[in-house]
């Protein structure tokens, strides 16, 4: 404090800042570093200290005088300066009329324009007229503050607010600055006059520092590498062939040190890698220098940026071709390491040259961040679009490192590799698999990749490899995108085939999550794939676990679930937020909610109707969430026309329920989702098949008990099916003994029976459940029995009750199961005697 | 001279020899059987007069008891007490050796039937217990048991303790409450000679037997000649309602019976909470102990742990036993129907050719 007190004196100085504002405008002088936000203070570190050392460079450059090509990239640094300068004046411009309010404002502003100059001010150093600046409008608000306390008169009260914010905000900002600040106020004359001396020198500075700026584009940077030769500065002295190594060595050795600049380092790389020119150098650079982009940290967008993101690919690009160029050198991981690494090596005798590195990691990670910002991106933006667009690139650059990897026979490489790859096409569809395999082909040199035509031979081949190759992790993964690709192709068999052959569902609770997330694409692909062939029950019993649950988002990761029951733990849901597919990847939610309900119409209301009202049959229920909505439904004292796909779905219930199959055709026609299914027409047409022979059954299983006698004909043209078709499904229902029945084929009609059970029959069905429950209370009685042997005197009855149940039992479940032998049970348990006796 | 045994039944003054057998006369198994039949459904109860003689138990007459309408019990010990001295007035046995009780398919093991027995064996150790099954008798087959309380249960009875241990020690299951003495059943000479008459007689002395057929005394008058025409019950088809009413009876025994494996399994859960809590507490005690022994300390006094805890009392077993034993009767009723009905239904089955 006392030091700035002791600085008040030089308040007079305020005019003399309005001069020599026309001197600072092009000074580069000074510090980046506009970052008010205190949390990256390790940043500011960082840039405090290149800031200085940028000014010793300077200093030191004052003897080169290479005058030519300066012009060209004053400019861009000169603009952002001026942007600044113009706001610092009117900030000093506001404090001396009081104005604190547009004081404040031009203060942000030239925060701000500080934190875009950010680039340049990391090489330059924070511009010492913003010193001199914010020094000074700290002592102004002190001598502010200090007036209006003795003062009578008040400022208006939005003025005095932001006076006070001022004070806190450039006591925050002033405190990254201290040792400029310092200086400035040892000597606020000089320091002003330094920059003046100094000014020239800068001037010309910047075109090597400006040029390597991390934000400028890829043209920019070639015309980089076309300036450096020439412009051997002060700067590019120090990258050249003889010191490349020493330079690589520094760069390593500060990589990941607390206070060093990411930014400049990806410099000094590029810069090398400029200057590299030997096939080992190169590879060299080019591994630091893929590292160094990843390296950066990574902001609030949770996601590498795009431009880096861009530049890795292009490093990775580059590296794989000099790999390629020259088969001599290899890079591997578990090289040890070379004691002398300043030299460079080339192949010898024939012997590859091995370099430590990763090229399987990099791989990971470019993929990876990759899917990280297709998940942050909104997907319904163009970015999303553009984004994804860079897929091609890096699928080419995955292909191509896994042709790397299998000229040099690194399984554990391919096999990873191959599921990356894999991963990025199983869920697509033939024509974008084709179209990406070709374009990758365009893309990569022929020797490496030749356009495919068939996507399922090219799925087929990876697979294969990893079934062979990989571990039972991969193996597991490889798998289920098969089976998913053949469920995209309504190869339903040979995808259920799969899954079952592999025992998959047995082991897929112990997986991980991402892994049985995969399974549960898998499952829902098959359960689509499966009503897409028109087999209701099968699409029916894939769907039922993924969809009967109600956390459906949840369990294909395609979306946050909204409401959990106690709410989660931040680092639950961020876990959760990471496993989330990105949007194109996306099965449609409300098409698997239509198929859901669709198959369960078809399968629960013939249900229903053959329950009846036999309370036994109503607790058989297939489709738990498909009954709620039914009831709720019905429950409804109005029901208006259907809006969404639901309401059409129970309509179309309820009037299928009713026998009116025209009606429930025609509501689930009308859902407009079927759109999205490939060959709509064919779906809707298999549909209407379906709800008119479940309405027949459903007529049957209602209005059995009112018929002895119903003709086929009849029911052929109440349902508008043929003959052949009616008569195949009551037989089949008699056959399965879903009705008791028999086709009467000389006069054409079904022959109804009746049968009820007498009461002694349903009394002793009655009594085989109770008799079950016993025994079952006995079993646990005897599970917590007490160090007493208490079950002694109960041992009798059970003994007697149990054989007695476990007949029944075997015979209860032998019923459905025995098909033809257990019809009628009750007719053989008292019957075979009379049987016997009659033959 | 007499023989042996008979010199040893003379001389069993003091009743030593236990009762292996009940010997019914005629007339007292049809005045039981009337006597149940006129008041179904309700249960009745009667006296029984004889002797027990050298181990046998002669039952020559008995008396119904007067409906069981909530009177008081003097009401009914008055009547039996007038009854049995106007017996012994017209010189009929009046030695009480025990009672009947009417049953509608078997459902007599109850407490208050196990309650009166106990105090007619407390009372008169050679009683007996009758039990006439109407239901079942209209099937065809007379039925008449006699029951007897096995001592093991009469001690345990008598010290109200059905524990599981108790009944573990006393190897009493619910097969053993009641012990069961063959029946037979006596003419007199007199009647005897009667019935022969009966088979050889014309049509004349049909009036005074007509009430022997006691179970179709309406049905046979007009059908049959003879008054000894064979019964036809024997053949009835009508089966289900029989079993069906089993049925219902066992379904109604197995849901008390799971009531009463309900408050089993509490008790049992509540005597693990205690024990745990009891074992908690001795360890804690120990690890105290062993601290104060390191520390030099005496030990804590031994406290009285079991006072403490006090784990809470077996539920009776009594009312399990009984109803195991229910279950158990159903379930031999059922199986006792089911041989003569296969034979029944084959025999059906062959008419029907």
């Amino acid at each position: 404090m006392s030091r700035f007190f002791r600085a008040g004196e030089s308040d007079s100085d305020e005019t003399d800042s309005d001069f020599s504002d026309e001197l600072t405008h092009s000074e580069s002088e000074g510090h980046s570093d506009s970052d008010s936000d205190d949390s990256s203070s390790d940043d500011n570190d960082a840039t405090k200290k290149t800031g200085g050392r940028s000014r010793r460079i300077f200093e030191g450059s004052d003897s080169d005088s290479e005058d030519d090509t300066v012009r060209v990239v004053r400019s861009a640094k000169d603009k952002r300066f001026e942007e600044i300068e113009q706001a610092v004046t009117s900030m000093i411009n506001g404090q001396k009329i009081n104005d604190w309010v547009s004081a404040q404002n031009e203060f942000d502003r030239a925060n701000k324009g500080l934190q875009k100059a950010a680039g340049i001010i990391s090489q330059t150093g924070v511009p010492k007229f913003y010193i001199r600046a914010v020094a000074d409008l700290e002592k102004t608000i002190q001598a502010a503050l200090e007036k209006e306390k003795s003062s009578s008169k008040k400022m208006n009260a939005s003025n005095a607010k932001a006076l006070n914010s001022m004070k806190q905000k450039v006591k925050k900002n002033n405190r990254l600055y201290e040792k400029e600040i310092q200086e400035y106020e040892k000597d606020p004359e000089s320091y002003v006059d330094e920059e003046v001396v100094e000014e020239k020198p800068k001037v010309k500075k910047p075109k090597k520092v400006v040029v390597s700026d991390s934000e400028d584009d890829s043209d920019a940077e070639a015309a980089d590498d076309g300036f450096t030769p020439v412009g051997a500065g002060g700067k590019s002295v120090e990258f050249n062939q003889e010191n490349i190594y020493k330079k690589l060595k520094e760069v390593a050795d500060a990589r990941g040190k607390k206070n060093t600049n990411r930014e400049d380092q990806a410099r000094i790389l590029e810069r090398l890698l400029a200057v590299a020119n030997s096939p080992y150098q190169k590879i060299r650079v080019l591994l630091a220098l893929i590292s160094a982009q990843f390296d950066f940290p990574i902001g609030a967008s949770g996601y590498m940026t795009i431009s880096l993101w861009k530049h890795a690919d292009k490093y990775l690009n580059l590296l794989l071709t000099i790999l390629e160029a020259s088969p001599e050198y290899i890079v591997k991981e578990n090289v040890p390491e070379e004691e002398e690494t300043d030299k460079d090596r080339v192949p010898q005798n024939g012997e590859p040259v091995y370099i430590q590195g990763s090229l399987v990691a990099f791989i990971d990670r470019l993929d990876d961040e990759f899917t990280k910002s297709l998940q942050n991106i909104d997907p319904h933006t163009t970015d999303y679009v553009d984004r994804l667009k860079d897929e091609v690139g890096l699928y080419s650059v995955i292909v191509r490192s896994q042709a790397y990897f299998t000229r040099l026979h690194l399984t554990d490489s391919i096999s990873r590799t191959t599921m990356r790859r894999l991963e990025h096409l199983y869920f697509k569809p033939d024509v974008v698999i084709v179209a990406v395999e070709n374009a990758t082909a365009a893309l990569l040199p022929a020797s490496i990749a030749k356009p495919n035509q068939d996507s399922s031979a090219l799925i087929h081949e990876l697979c294969v490899f990893l079934y062979k190759n990989a571990t039972s992790l991969l193996r597991t993964r490889a798998m289920l995108c098969h089976i998913y690709h053949h469920a995209l192709h309504n190869r339903f068999f040979v995808a259920r085939d799969m899954l079952l052959m592999s025992h998959l569902q047995e082991t897929i609770h112990q997986a991980d999550v991402t892994t049985q997330i995969l399974h549960n694409r898998a499952m829902v692909q098959l359960g689509l794939c499966a009503f897409r062939e028109g087999m209701i029950k099968e699409a029916q019993s894939c769907l039922q676990d993924i969809s009967g649950t109600g956390r459906v988002k949840e369990l294909l990761a395609q979306g946050l679930s909204l409401q959990r029951y106690g709410a989660a733990t931040p680092e639950q849901e961020k876990l959760e937020r990471q496993r989330q597919l990105p949007f194109h990847m996306h099965i449609n939610l409300e098409l698997l909610e239509c198929v859901y309900l669709t198959c369960s119409m078809l399968l629960e209301i013939p249900n229903m109707a053959q329950a009846g009202s036999n309370p036994d049959g109503r607790k058989k229920v297939i489709s738990k969430p498909f009954r709620r909505m039914l009831d709720y439904n019905s429950r409804q004292v109005f029901s208006g026309p259907p809006e969404n796909t639901r309401d059409h779905i129970m309509g179309a219930a309820k009037a299928l329920s009713n026998g009116e199959w025209q009606k429930s055709v025609e509501l689930v026609n009308a859902i407009k989702i079927w759109e999205l299914m490939p060959e709509a027409l064919k779906i809707k047409e298999m549909l209407g098949r379906k709800i008119q022979e479940e309405a027949l059954r459903t007529y049957l299983f209602a209005n059995a008990s009112h018929y002895s006698s119903v003709g086929l004909d009849q029911l052929a043209k109440m349902f508008d099916l043929s003959l052949a078709s009616v008569i195949s499904i009551v037989s089949k229902m008699v056959w399965n003994e879903e009705l008791s029945a028999s086709i009467d084929q000389v006069s054409n009609v079904v022959v109804l029976h009746h049968v009820e059970p007498s009461k002694v029959q349903s009394l002793a069905l009655a009594f085989a459940e109770k008799a079950a429950g016993f025994v079952e209370g006995n079993e646990k009685l005897l599970e917590l029995k007490t160090p007493q042997q208490a079950e002694r005197p109960k041992k009798g009855p059970n003994a007697n009750k149990e054989q007695a149940t476990g007949k029944q039992q075997q015979q209860r479940t032998m019923g459905p199961r025995g098909g033809r032998g257990g019809r009628n049970q009750f007719n053989n348990g008292l019957g075979n005697s009379v049987r016997g006796g009659r033959k | 001279m007499p023989s042996n045994k008979e010199l040893s039944a003379a001389l069993d003054i003091e009743g030593t020899v236990p009762i292996h057998s009940v010997q019914l006369d005629a007339m007292v198994v049809l005045k039981i059987v009337k006597h149940c039949r006129e008041s179904i459904p309700a249960t009745v109860t009667g006296q029984l007069m004889g002797l027990d003689v050298n181990g046998v138990l002669e039952v020559t007459h008995s008396f119904p008891m007067p409906k069981n309408n909530q009177d008081s019990e003097d009401d009914a010990s008055n009547y039996q007490v007038q009854m049995m001295r106007c017996l012994r007035e017209v010189n009929v046995d009046d030695n009480s050796v025990g009672w009947y009780q009417s049953t509608n398919m078997g459902n007599f093991m109850n407490q208050s039937l196990i309650e009166h027995q106990f105090e007619f064996q407390q009372a008169l150790s050679k009683s007996v217990l009758i039990i006439h099954d109407v239901a079942r008798s209209s099937m065809g087959n007379i039925n008449l048991r006699a029951l007897r309380l096995t001592p093991a249960f009469m001690k345990l009875y008598k010290e109200k303790k059905f524990t599981t241990e108790a009944l573990t020690k006393a190897k009493l299951t619910f097969s053993n409450i009641f012990e069961e003495l063959p029946i037979t059943i006596r003419n007199t000479a007199l009647l005897t000679a009667l019935l022969y008459e009966l088979e050889t007689a014309d049509e004349s002395v049909e009036v005074s037997t007509s009430h022997l057929t006691t179970y179709k005394s309406t049905a046979s008058a007009p059908a049959s000649k003879s008054v000894l025409a064979p019964s036809f019950d024997v053949l009835d088809l009508s089966l289900d309602p029989y079993v069906a009413k089993n049925l219902e009876n066992l379904m109604d025994t197995i849901d008390d019976h799971h009531q009463e494996q309900g408050n089993y399994a509490y008790w049992q859960r509540s005597v693990e909470r205690e024990n745990k809590k009891k074992a908690a507490y001795l360890l804690n005690r120990k690890t105290e102990n062993a601290r104060r022994a390191q520390s030099g300390q005496a030990p804590l006094a031994n406290e009285d742990v079991d006072a403490m805890f006090k784990t809470p009392a077996e539920p009776s077993r009594l009312d399990h036993l009984l109803i195991s034993g229910q279950i158990d009767n159903y379930c031999k009723q059922i199986n006792e129907f089911a041989g003569p009905t296969l034979g029944k239904l084959f025999a059906v089955g062959e008419l029907q050719k």
